[in-house]
């Protein structure tokens, strides 16, 4: 039953996209990365001479500013396509009207999401792809690559993007609005999962908020597997607190979905 | 003229109360600006600030000098959103209505750029005064440059929403758009990165937004005590863009207005 | 007086072939079209087969510009002076759209009145003169968002007037109403013109609704003036005949070849028939005296004699018919 879910949703999924792909918002993505890449090429190379604060190797690992700031920004087109395609999903439904008639199959939610993350995986690496070609182009280059740990770290994102996205998914259905919350929400993770900077240089408040979000954990697996300067002990340590926060995600993401989903029909209604 | 005037205060009055319904959209149009300025001021701690080239940024007032950064950014974006928001009255059906009164067209688009433009930042606007004055000993002010930048700053966050309603108003893509006016302008406008470190290429690049001006002016008359004199070429591309910017909404309107009578659609481009 | 003569538009659309391919089609929403709307008169549009109504109207509000034809406004001409008319026509449509569901009705009306620079102190008495026209001044200060189907029907209306306008272009007004609401919107419509003394030009779907209000009719199908006039010509245009329904107690195939041959003498166009001890006539002329005088001097005892005039959804339907068989042929 599940299995057939899952097929069928990745078939519908396939077919609409095949129809109509959202190309706008795929260059608008990697545009982003690019503009993240960017950003920072300016900041170290033209603003600040390539002078680092005493900190920053201490905290990082590395000396290699760029590459440290690229792999961020890679990490963060992967989760903003992740999020915002699994979370908008229902979202689309909800103003399709399909919702409605979702709701009355009798099916697990699981499955349906699944199929929409599974498919949207692949398009996200070929996007990951392009924009790390332009990340090399901006000084990222691979000092110790570790390929257990790689592998480690893309399952454990794929495993806590999931639970992520179904957090946003109940905010944008509870809200009812797309732009405002993802942007508000997307602009947030920049600050707080350090993407571009180590979240040791946050204020206290900020930097917790950083740790409960499993993104964090999950861009540091990344650069410990792409350009080292993390011990074993850490990367382990790290990787079972990923793991950890993505499971209660994923647990509480579930029930919450379905509450949300009832709101909003009945706000529809209303 | 008293026409014009109480269209223009009527359509602000009618967007006010038509997006602006609830207390939330201030403080989420606040927070997203918010976070992107602390991501920008946090990234600086992982550089020595003190090796810059720019002469007037130190480490004391580099917090200022991005607030007015992402402060200015923000009326200058907060704009988009609201342009695309007016768009919708295209669907609505309520534009062909407008169409159908005798209301000067500009008054209209006008009324609507006052209250999306200054109620989308009135709170990062608060914010940002109280970090600026909070750190008043390290600022160096000109006071004369300030007021005439200031209002110079005014009338361009007006007429770039002007614009921007225009163009959303007319246009089909716009997607597009945002694409366009989004990120790139943090990033060439020198809302992070002062232009003067650009390389050439991204010099020319920076060229077309209108903030980088206005947020250059605005810097040196707050930062480096500059007189309206050491930065008249500033102000007078700030003046040239005034008028180009009324030039392209009027040309714009009476374009638009000729398209869809023949036509019967106001879609333009 | 409105009179607009040989009203044209055309509209060049670019078709898509392929991905860079295109071409340049031509295409006439309204081919010609003549017509006038007096003070106080209801006139009414109908169409059939994607008739160019919605172009027509917004030639005649000033929101297209005609390819040719002429457009006189009280002896004006409309074309060269568009900002005149709009200042004193306005137009009303059905639906729910075109008006700020969070502004309050108040609101809303004082937004368009500002459109229109109209003074603030004359404003604020019309807008509540309005209000209380369409029976909405209890919730003058409620957002529209709360409003019923009708309620927002009736903010329209007084949306449509706030300009105090000359001519009122009504596109459908009712639509989507139920039966009570349609029917106070109607009166609403007959007293604006026959007690304020505006013209009023009214398309609708609902041909009961054209029949009741309007005063005169234009029928127009694909861009083209078909027939116009009051609903006599319109029926009589398409031959259309008066339905008799006449039986007697004891009525039998004697006496309907008796009957038959009794009404050929009259009318020899007549159509006859006998279906279920009831005959059934279909004749242009008036035939109920002749049905009751044939009664009288059979001494037969009537049990039925109904008479059905036609009604104009019978013209446009059997209308639309002819021209689609004129179509094929």
């Amino acid at each position: 039953m599940e299995l057939k879910v899952l097929k069928a949703t990745i078939k519908k999924e396939f077919q609409v996209r095949l129809r109509v792909y959202p190309i706008s918002f795929m260059v608008g993505c990697i545009l982003t990365s690019f503009y993240t890449t960017f950003g920072a090429w300016l900041m170290y190379h033209y603003f600040f001479r390539r002078q680092l604060s005493d900190s920053f190797s201490g905290l990082t690992g590395t000396s290699d500013y760029m590459s440290y700031a690229i792999v961020g920004s890679l990490m963060y087109l992967f989760v903003v396509r992740t999020c915002l395609n699994v979370s908008r999903t229902l979202m689309t439904e909800l103003w399709e009207g399909t919702l409605e008639s979702l709701m009355l199959a009798p099916f697990r939610r699981v499955a349906y999401f699944l199929g929409n993350m599974l498919l949207q995986t692949i398009t996200t690496f070929g996007e990951t792809a392009i924009a790390t070609l332009i990340g090399v182009f901006f000084g990222l280059r691979i000092h110790e690559f570790n390929i257990i740990e790689f592998g480690i770290a893309v399952v454990l994102s794929l495993y806590c993007f999931f639970g992520v996205s179904l957090m946003l998914g109940c905010v944008m259905l509870y809200t009812r609005n797309t732009y405002i919350t993802q942007n508000t929400l997307f602009t947030g993770m920049f600050l707080v999962c350090g993407i571009t900077f180590p979240i040791e240089y946050l204020p206290t408040g900020l930097r917790l908020l950083g740790k409960l979000i499993p993104v964090t954990d999950c861009v540091s697996l990344m650069r410990a597997a792409l350009l080292g300067g993390m011990g074993q002990g850490q990367f382990t340590q790290t990787a079972l607190m990923a793991l950890i926060s993505g499971t209660i995600y994923i647990a509480f993401g579930m029930p919450l979905m379905k509450q949300a989903e009832r709101l909003a029909l009945e706000k529809m209604e209303g | 003229m008293r026409y014009f005037l109480k269209v223009v205060w009527a359509e602000a009055v009618k967007q006010h109360k038509n997006y602006f319904n609830n207390r939330t959209i201030y403080i989420s149009l606040f927070i997203w600006p918010l976070f992107s300025f602390l991501s920008a001021y946090y990234s600086y701690s992982a550089f020595d600030v003190e090796g810059t080239l720019v002469s007037y940024i130190n480490g004391k007032n580099i917090l200022v000098f991005l607030m007015l950064g992402y402060m200015a950014m923000s009326f200058f974006r907060s704009v988009v959103q609201s342009a695309w928001n007016f768009s919708r009255e295209r669907q609505s059906g309520t534009l062909e209505y407008i169409y159908l009164s005798t209301a000067n067209r500009l008054a209209v688009l006008m009324g609507n750029a006052l209250s999306s433009v200054f109620e989308s930042s009135i709170v990062m606007l608060i914010f940002g005064l109280l970090i600026v004055f909070s750190n008043c000993d390290s600022i160096n002010v000109n006071t004369i440059g300030v007021s005439i930048v200031l209002l110079l700053f005014i009338i361009m966050a007006l007429l770039w929403g002007v614009f921007l309603n225009a163009c959303f108003l007319y246009s089909r893509d716009t997607d597009f758009l945002f694409t366009i006016l989004e990120e790139p302008m943090e990033i060439f406008a020198g809302v992070k990165v002062p232009i003067a470190i650009f390389p050439a290429w991204a010099k020319i690049i920076s060229l077309i937004f209108p903030l980088t001006y206005v947020l250059e002016a605005l810097r040196q008359v707050l930062l480096n005590g500059a007189s309206i004199s050491s930065i008249s070429n500033t102000i007078f591309a700030c003046v040239a863009i005034i008028v180009v910017l009324l030039s392209a909404t009027l040309i714009t309107i009476v374009v638009v207005e000729k398209h869809m009578r023949k036509t019967g659609n106001v879609v333009l481009f | 007086m409105i009179e607009v003569r040989n009203l044209k538009k055309t509209y060049d659309v670019k078709r898509r072939d392929g991905l860079f391919k295109s071409h340049r089609e031509r295409i006439e929403a309204v081919k010609d079209i003549s017509m006038r709307i007096d003070a106080g008169q209801i006139v009414g549009l109908l169409g059939i087969n994607g008739a160019g109504k919605t172009t027509t109207i917004k030639m005649l509000t000033t929101l297209i510009e005609p390819t040719s034809g002429t457009y006189s406004f009280d002896g004006m001409d409309a074309i060269k002076h568009p900002s005149e008319v709009k200042k004193q026509i306005n137009m009303i449509a059905g639906g729910e759209r075109m008006i700020y569901w969070r502004l309050t009705a108040y609101e809303n009306l004082w937004y368009y009145g500002q459109l229109y620079g109209i003074d603030n102190a004359v404003l604020k008495q019309r807008i509540e003169k309005l209000l209380k026209l369409v029976g909405l001044e209890d919730r003058a200060n409620f957002p529209v968002e709360t409003f019923s189907k009708g309620m927002k029907q009736r903010l329209q209306i007084a949306r449509g007037l706030i300009n105090d306008p000359k001519y009122i272009f009504l596109d459908e007004p009712t639509i989507g109403l139920d039966a009570v609401v349609t029917q106070e919107l109607h009166r609403e419509i007959k007293s604006l013109a026959k007690e304020h003394g505006k013209g009023i030009l009214l398309t609708s779907h609902y041909l009961s609704e054209v029949e009741e209000l309007c005063d005169y009719i234009y029928l127009v199908n694909s861009g083209e003036l078909v027939v116009e006039g009051i609903k006599k010509d319109l029926t009589d245009f398409v031959f259309l005949r008066n339905q008799y329904e006449f039986s007697t107690k004891g009525m039998d195939e004697a006496i309907y070849q008796k009957l038959k041959s009794h009404i050929c003498h009259v009318d020899n166009e007549a159509e006859i028939s006998f279906e279920n001890g009831k005959t059934v006539i279909e004749s242009k002329m008036e035939l109920s005296s002749v049905l009751a005088g044939f009664a009288i001097q059979e001494m037969l005892t009537i049990n039925e004699l109904h008479k059905m005039e036609p009604s104009l959804e019978q013209a446009v339907i059997k209308l639309s018919k002819d021209m689609q068989k004129e179509e094929i042929a």
